[in-house]
């Protein structure tokens, strides 16, 4: 008997056969009038409710927070701490499927997956969850292509040139193999082969190539899956691929190479910034970190992690551009830095450059405009999209001596538009890359100083999270769409990034914190007693929610080539768990509002 | 289709086995049970019950944890093939069950009193009464609630002459939103019959109505 549950259905895919047939067996069903009130806030539940059919209205103290439709359960808080978050109401005729407390309670001490849903702490249930959308892990390095496993270069040779001579081609280009034209056909000769001929052959140096090389090439396309390279690797018991492209051998694929694959080669692009000579070899790895962003997301590493090495990554790669770029009088007396999501190490996919020079005094005109359009160009080649606020170093703004800069902050704080608060904003997440970090600390000092505990001044800057409304999860999704008008979407950069970022923002400012990290000023805000410890946990959760939503949309985009729609999240395409975690962040993002707004007064406006 | 209550009293008198007399008491108040059978084929008087399910409903309950399901044994008709289409119990599945003297004194203890809800539940209630009939000199007394009956006055209770009347069950289904599990199993059609039931018993209460696609309105025509 199916009895028509769907164990497909999250959370109860995480439940084993037995697991589920001692679920279905307890199961019963609920029918409930529209306008019955099905679970009151606050109240416990002897059952977890999963909607077979109609519609159920999840309210907080009034505001509609959720319209629950088929499949979707409610409520966890409600069955494990015993009061539910919310009101639940039938909007139709509803029936449920009643999964008695007790069955649930003893699958969640049996089942971590299954439990990870009922955790309250939004962190653990975003945890647990990872594991749900393991990404594929080996698989997806196996399905990678070759050319994706960074082959090493294609060096070639004549099959007349001495075996001394390969051996020195081989020290120069750094390569442990070559190509050896003979002729139409071609061959390969690798150091092991050399030091053969040599020390057990105890052939001349001056042995032609052609007489130690073989011709038997192995090898495989660009285009192919790795797992063919590795296939052809085994079956001819080599440890290395030649490359074709077009029918031209372009490189070699080594099994070390494939091994870069499975950790993601994070740890070889530092290796590689800091080599490049120029602002061309600098290109490659400025692509490879972003490249980087998709794989390790393909390889279940956690967002805040992928933003860690990311803006790691970055930072390397703008203190080596400077350092190619900057000329001298720059150097002594310039400071790189690095704003908004840059500064504060939350950057995955690359929305947009924000960064800027401070100058201890003023430099050569002809120098600071020459490095202004070599920097800003060279990061448009490398694919930094251009900051659409102009925030760059390219901008005259943005590259200023101190006390112009401090000027200017002072402009801002006065001027009270919605931009100038975006630009102290992006400011105030400043870091110093390279240069002299003590000018941004004295810029600063001096912002904090104007602002600190000007409750006037810290309103106004406050009032910029009141720009973009946070929706309530559902109410779009179920009424709009049902009736064609607007849609499901929801923008996880202005529901949700945005007024964390900027709450936490300016209560980082109003008490002086100099940490640029949204985790951090929140770790400093709770020391600092501005919030409970718990409440803290829970934003930085939220944040992290969103921040992995969007890069999973990021990435969508990208491969759609539409990425003015980046953020862009539909409720309507997640899983019924998803949608529960992106509701619960949603509803702490209300409440960091509620907690701003009051403090400032933001009602006033 | 109603038992008077000279019937009742006949079979209570006629009853042989006194053990049943509760059949006859009314059951717990604002309970049901909704039953379903499966059969070899359409006659009462030659076909068989393969398999019978039933659950309780309890108020707005349907409490299918303690559900009732049985597979029968039949003692000597074989099952028509028409009927295996139907309901996909091959003989050796029904090879496994209990024979239906078994079978049916689990379910009467298990239906009790209660009023009985079906889809065409006259005809499992036929069905059944004819083992009740050889087995306790009785036929089941319960009180009848036709799902098809309570979503006719829902839909076509007013319906102007000429109204064309669809009683289907997967039309009722519909109608009523209820996800349609995999049909002609016992218990999943005796649990989509409860679900109706208690939509429309609530409908009723509330008196709303279900809409009727007015005639001429249904997809055009394809022409072919």
């Amino acid at each position: 008997m199916q009895s028509g549950f769907d164990a497909h259905n999250p959370p109860f895919d995480r439940l084993s056969q037995t697991e589920v047939e001692e679920l279905r067996a307890a199961l019963d069903i609920g029918y409930f009038r529209p306008g019955e009130t099905i679970l009151a806030r606050g109240g416990a539940s002897e059952a977890l409710h999963v909607v077979i059919k109609g519609s159920v209205e999840a309210r907080d103290e009034g505001t509609l927070n959720a319209v629950l439709g088929p499949k979707d359960s409610f409520d966890s808080r409600a069955l494990v701490h015993g009061a539910a978050g919310e009101d639940f109401t039938a909007a139709e005729e509803t029936l449920c499927f009643l999964v008695p407390k007790p069955v649930v309670l003893g699958l969640i001490a049996r089942n971590p997956g299954f439990a990870a849903f009922f955790y309250s702490e939004i962190s653990e249930k975003l945890n647990a969850f990872a594991d749900a959308h393991r990404a594929e892990g080996m698989e997806s390095v196996l399905r990678a292509r070759v050319r994706e496993a960074n082959p090493g270069p294609a060096v070639f040779i004549d099959a007349d040139a001495t075996v001394e001579q390969a051996g020195h081609r081989m020290a120069e280009s750094g390569s442990n193999v070559l190509l050896v034209r003979d002729g139409a056909r071609t061959g390969v000769i690798t150091g092991m082969n050399l030091s053969k001929a040599a020390v057990l052959r105890r052939l001349p140096l001056e042995t032609p190539v052609r007489e130690v090389c073989h011709f038997d090439v192995v090898a495989v396309d660009a285009e192919d899956f790795v797992f063919e390279a590795l296939l052809l690797m085994t079956r001819h018991d080599k440890r290395r691929v030649a490359v074709l492209r077009d029918g031209e051998y372009v490189g070699f694929l080594e099994d070390i190479d494939i091994l870069g694959l499975v950790a993601g080669n994070t740890q070889l692009i530092p290796g590689r910034i800091d080599r490049a000579r120029d602002v061309e070899e600098l290109a490659a790895p400025a692509r490879d970190i972003q490249a980087q962003v998709e794989r390790l997301h393909r390889q279940g590493v956690k967002v805040e992690q992928i933003a860690e090495v990311t803006s790691d990554l970055n930072r390397r790669l703008f203190v080596k551009l400077f350092a190619l770029l900057a000329p001298p009088s720059i150097q002594e007396q310039g400071c790189l830095l690095l704003m908004g999501s840059e500064g504060r190490g939350e950057q995955t996919v690359r929305t947009d450059q924000d960064n800027g020079l401070l100058l201890a005094e003023p430099v050569l005109e002809a120098d600071l405009a020459r490095f202004r359009e070599a920097f800003s160009g060279a990061l448009d080649g490398f694919g930094f999209p251009p900051c659409p606020g102009g925030v760059m170093v390219r901008n005259p703004v943005w590259s200023q001596p101190l006390d112009g800069l401090v000027r200017q902050l002072r402009v801002w704080v006065m001027e009270r538009s919605p931009d100038a608060a975006m630009n102290l904003g992006i400011f105030f997440d400043a870091v110093a890359v390279a240069g002299r970090a003590d000018l941004l600390r004295d810029a600063k000092a001096a912002l904090i100083g104007t602002m600190r505990g000007e409750r006037a001044l810290l309103a106004r800057f406050a009032h910029l999270i009141e720009t973009f409304d946070t929706p309530n999860l559902g109410v779009l999704s179920a009424f709009m769409t049902a009736v064609g008008v607007g849609s499901d979407e929801i923008d996880t950069k202005k529901a949700g990034t945005f007024p964390i970022v900027h709450g936490i923002r300016t209560l980082a400012m109003d008490r002086g914190i100099t940490a640029t990290a949204t985790a951090g000023r929140i770790g400093a805000l709770v020391e600092a007693g501005a919030f409970e410890p718990e409440f803290g946990q829970e934003l930085v959760g939220a944040l992290r929610v969103f921040m992995a939503y969007r890069l999973r949309s990021q990435l969508e985009a990208v491969r759609r080539g539409d990425v003015e729609r980046e953020a862009v999240v539909r409720p309507s395409r997640l899983s019924a768990a998803d949608r529960d975690i992106l509701r619960d962040a949603l509803r702490i993002v209300r409440r960091f509002r509620d907690t701003i707004r009051n403090r400032y007064n933001l009602g006033a406006f | 289709m109603r038992r008077g209550a000279l019937w009742r009293l006949f079979y209570r008198a006629s009853l042989a086995d006194h053990a049943y007399k509760f059949l006859f008491r009314p059951g717990p108040e604002g309970e049901a049970v909704s039953l379903d059978c499966e059969t070899t084929g359409l006659d009462p008087g030659v076909d068989d019950v393969i398999s019978v399910a039933a659950v309780r409903i309890r108020g707005n309950r349907i409490l299918l944890s303690e559900r009732f399901e049985a597979t029968v044994r039949p003692e000597d008709a074989r099952s028509s093939s028409e009927a295996i289409k139907v309901h996909r119990l091959r003989e050796r599945d029904v090879e496994g069950g209990e024979p239906m003297r078994r079978v049916l004194p689990e379910l009467l203890r298990f239906i009790g009193g209660r009023p009985l809800v079906g889809y065409y539940i006259d005809f499992d209630v036929r069905m059944l009464d004819k083992y009740a009939l050889s087995l306790l000199q009785t036929k089941l007394p319960n009180p009848q609630i036709e799902v098809s009956s309570l979503y006719y006055d829902r839909k076509y209770g007013n319906a102007p002459p000429g109204t064309t009347f669809d009683l289907r069950f997967a039309s009722v289904l519909r109608d009523l939103g209820i996800p349609p599990l995999e049909q002609h199993d016992a218990l999943n059609d005796a649990v989509m019959a409860a679900m109706a039931y208690l939509a429309l018993r609530d409908m009723k209460a509330r008196g709303v109505r279900i809409r009727r696609e007015r005639s001429g309105q249904g997809p055009p025509p394809t022409g072919g």
